[in-house]
Parts: structure tokens; C-alpha cells; sequence
């Protein structure tokens, strides 16, 4: 393994300048950006406090996508996460199940809001069909590997009382990874959250699309207000939900 | 009460972890398994409840058939054999009651107990068997609040709501601080006695073994080759099942 870190440093080196080439990245041209930036900044203040209460709405519907949407998918996800645990389900569950999960995980939130925005319109609604698509797989994989984490103990001490399936996953299983579902829950819902502050860019509802709109009609004062805005909401709900999460473990 | 014939547990691709074991255990026995570790005391404890699938052979638990039994016939004869676990196997997050409860889990209509009710009779049997392990007291703590001498007690009254016509328990005292052993072994004794359960006990520890047991068997690599009374546990029988120096 030694041996071979000199090389491993060289062909990664190699490739990574390969790619600045590919991706035209050049700090000539990024210094040259900034003054313009500096003068973005300087357009944005002072912030134009009359859009407040647009800002605000928007912020409460971003919120709201990412509160239902999670909520939707914490329950969807649970007997998919339990049919995707190698220790639980039986394999023609398992394989297909892991599966189906991982296909729908390697789409993002903001690809599925494309989609839903063409199938049900414009607004918060395919918003937060977006959020339960992403959420809903993505939290099904973390609950199964919980699952696969569990101490066994229990489960033969329930299953040896002659207790069902059914009663097993009640009484062994859940109890032992309830607590890690429910902190999984609350760190989507930051995830989330902050998913949910671009869905607006596509139409799917929220604050993104005030950002969005300010921005392309050059009203730098208004974009900064609902810029600050959300700043603070993704602030507030880190903090309200990484309190809850440490009551948990 | 137990009859086990031709039991061979083999796991794949080479492992034979037992071969050829025949006991009849009868009512009322305390049976005590000694030997080594790996000798295959768990897994025959295992088997007998079918925790572990054989590869052959046939257990018959108080006349029910075990092995070759549906998956609903298995669970209504696993309600007559307790069992108890060296690392007690309670359920930590949950209450001390709670988990007592679970040993009513294949009494009970199984939707119900999902969304957590018991008949009210259920639970005063759960509060019985704690008061018998003298936890009464502790009902409501939660399970991994308790030292490892109360969870084993915990577990004892788990394995006692099932009302088990058998107790099967695996290197119960095994986990426990050594004064602990006696407690528990004194309880496991009492449950013999009072209650005429029969009880198949796993111990490494020989004194342990011959102070409580009405019968030594001894295992070495999976088979047996001692079955008589402690008093027939001579120095020559002791090193048969440990092999050079007695543990």
C-alpha cells in the first residue's frame, strides 16, 4: 500500500489538472470577475426591506414543501427501508427492492421538480412531489441500513417467545432503530429544506422563485432581502432540528 | 419432556458443529450441558427451538414436534420453551414491563399487540412474573437502566410469561459479576423446584454445575460423551469433556 502512494499521488495529480484543462478553469479569468462580483455586492445594499412580506410567504411555502414532503416520505419509506434490509427480508425482496432504491436515489430533488412541474403544473404541489420522490428513497436506504445494524439479541430473544414476523419487527426490530429514523428524518428535513429554496427556479413553488425573479430583472436591493430571508430560515430550522436530533441519541 | 434424536447441525462448507446427539430430557429435570466453548452447548440449545435449523434428526418438545413443524406450529410450541440468553437479549429502549410482556406476544391476537395493547389479564401476568423475580418495583425503567444481574432477572420473568413448560438457558450467568451467579442460578433453581418447569442449562462453570444440576451431560466437539448425575463427575470425566485442564 506505501509503496504505491507516490504513484497513486502522480495519476491523481495528472488526471485532476486533466480535468481544470477540460472544465476551462483559470484563475486569470476568475480574478477578472472581481470587481464585477464586488459590484453585485454593492448593487445588493441596501437591501430593499419592501419585498419582506413576499420573501416571507415565499419562505413559509419553501418550508412547508420541505415539512410535507419529508413527513410523506418518513412514512413511504418505512416498508421499503424493512424489504431493503439483508437481515429481514427475504432475498427475491431484497434484490429488487435495493434495486428499484437505488435507480430512483441517483435522480436529485430539482431533476424530479422538472418532471412534476410538467405533469401537474406550475406551483408548491409538484414541489413537494419532488421532495417525497428523492426522500422517500433516500430515506428507505438509510432506515435498511440501520436495520442491517441492529443487535440480534433481541430478535432471537422475541422470536424464541413464538411471536410473529410481524410482532419480531414490532418488538425486536423497531424499538432498537426508531431512534436512528427519526434522526435520519430530521437531517432531510435540513437537507430538505435547503433542496427545496432552488425548486422554485423551475416553478415548483417557494421562495427560490422570488430569488429567481429579482434576480433576472436585475432588482439586486429585492434579491438581497430574499437572499438574507432565506439565509435565516435555513439557519432557524438547522438549529430547531439539530436540537431535536441530540435528544434522540 | 425434550427428546432429541440424531441431531446433526452442520454449517456450510465444512463445519460440523453437532453430530449424532441423542437426549431425552425428562419433566422436572435440571439438566445442566458442560463444556468448552465451541464444544456446541449454544447451538444444541438453539436447535431445540429451532433458532438454529438442523441439518437432520428430530426434537419432540413436550410431545409437539419441532423439527418439521410449520412455521404457525413452530411459534405455538415455542410458547412453552422460555428461553435465556447470556447477554440477556432484553430490549434496551423499552420499559422493564414491556419487555416482560413480550413474553405474552404468541399468546396474544397479534394486530392488537402491533399498536402495543395487551389485554388487561396479559399485563398482570407480566407484573406477576416481575414480582417473582423481585422487580415489581422497576417496571417502568427502562431495560438498559438495570444492572446485569436485574436484566437477567428481567429475562427470567420474560422467558416465565410465556408459561413454558421448558426453560432453556444459555450460559446464564456467564455475563454476571461471580457473586451474581449464585442469585441467579438460586432463582433458575427455584423456578425447577416450585413450579416443576424443566430446565436445560448451559454452564462452562464445572462447580456452578454440579451444585445445582440433577443431571451432567458433557459435550465435546458436538457430541456427547457424558450423561449421569453430578455425582458420576469424576476427575477422568471432567478432563474427557475439557480435554487436559479443567476450566
Amino acid at each position: 500500500m506505501r509503496r504505491r502512494t507516490p504513484a497513486l499521488v502522480f495519476v491523481s495529480v495528472v488526471v485532476l489538472a486533466w480535468i481544470a484543462w477540460d472544465t476551462s478553469a483559470d484563475p486569470v479569468r476568475l480574478a477578472r470577475g472581481v470587481p464585477w462580483m464586488l459590484e453585485f455586492f454593492r448593487r445588493m445594499v441596501p437591501p430593499d426591506l419592501s419585498v419582506l412580506p413576499s420573501a416571507l410567504r415565499g419562505a413559509l411555502v419553501t418550508v412547508e414543501i420541505a415539512l410535507l414532503g419529508t413527513a410523506v416520505a418518513a412514512v413511504a419509506a418505512l416498508p421499503l427501508g424493512f424489504v431493503s434490509a439483508r437481515n429481514v427480508a427475504a432475498p427475491p425482496l431484497f434484490y429488487p427492492a435495493r434495486a428499484v432504491l437505488n435507480f430512483f436515489r441517483s435522480v436529485d430533488t430539482l431533476v424530479y421538480a422538472l418532471v412534476f412541474v410538467a405533469a401537474v403544473g406550475l406551483g408548491p404541489f409538484p414541489g413537494v412531489l419532488a421532495v417525497i420522490a428523492y426522500t422517500t428513497t433516500s430515506l428507505a436506504k438509510l432506515y435498511s441500513e440501520a436495520i442491517e445494524g441492529i443487535d440480534r439479541g433481541p430478535v432471537d430473544a422475541i422470536t424464541a417467545t413464538g411471536a410473529t414476523r410481524l410482532q419480531i419487527l414490532r418488538y425486536g426490530v423497531l424499538p432498537q432503530v426508531l431512534p436512528l429514523f427519526l434522526s435520519y428524518v430530521l437531517y432531510r428535513l435540513e437537507t430538505n429544506i435547503r433542496a427545496a429554496t432552488v425548486l422554485g427556479f423551475v416553478g415548483a413553488g417557494g421562495i427560490g422563485f422570488y430569488l429567481q425573479t429579482y434576480l433576472r430583472i436585475i432588482d439586486y436591493p429585492a434579491a438581497s432581502t430574499v437572499l438574507l430571508v432565506t439565509v435565516a430560515m435555513v439557519m432557524v430550522v438547522d438549529a430547531i432540528s439539530s436540537r431535536l436530533r441530540d435528544r434522540l441519541v | 419432556m425434550i427428546e432429541v434424536a440424531g441431531l446433526r447441525v452442520a454449517l456450510p462448507p465444512a463445519a460440523v458443529i453437532l453430530d449424532n446427539v441423542d437426549l431425552t430430557v425428562r419433566a422436572g429435570e435440571f439438566l445442566v450441558i458442560l463444556g468448552r466453548s465451541g464444544a456446541g452447548k449454544t447451538t444444541l440449545l438453539r436447535a431445540i427451538n429451532r433458532l438454529v435449523e438442523p441439518s437432520a434428526g428430530t426434537v419432540r418438545v413436550a410431545g409437539t414436534p419441532i423439527t418439521g413443524a410449520a412455521a404457525a406450529e413452530l411459534r405455538a410450541a415455542r410458547r412453552r420453551i422460555g428461553m435465556i440468553f447470556q447477554q440477556f437479549n432484553l430490549v434496551r429502549r423499552v420499559s422493564v414491563l414491556e419487555n416482560v410482556l413480550a413474553g405474552r406476544l404468541g399468546y396474544v391476537a397479534p394486530v392488537p399487540s402491533v399498536f402495543g395493547h395487551f389485554p388487561a389479564q396479559d399485563r398482570a401476568r407480566a407484573m406477576d412474573c416481575l414480582t417473582h423475580v423481585g422487580l415489581a418495583h422497576m417496571a417502568e425503567r427502562r431495560a438498559d437502566t438495570l444492572s446485569g444481574g436485574e436484566q437477567q432477572r428481567v429475562a427470567i420473568a420474560r422467558a416465565l410469561a410465556q408459561e413454558p413448560a421448558v426453560i432453556l438457558a444459555d450460559e446464564p450467568t456467564a455475563s454476571l459479576d461471580p457473586q451474581l451467579t449464585g442469585s441467579i442460578m438460586d432463582l433458575l433453581k427455584r423456578i425447577n423446584v416450585d413450579h416443576g418447569l424443566t430446565l436445560v442449562v448451559s454452564q462452562h462453570q464445572l462447580e456452578t454445575a454440579l451444585a445445582y444440576a440433577t443431571r451432567i451431560v458433557g459435550l465435546r466437539r458436538g457430541r456427547v460423551i457424558f450423561d449421569g448425575p453430578p455425582s458420576r463427575v469424576t476427575p477422568p470425566v471432567v478432563r474427557d469433556i475439557y480435554g487436559e485442564a479443567p476450566a
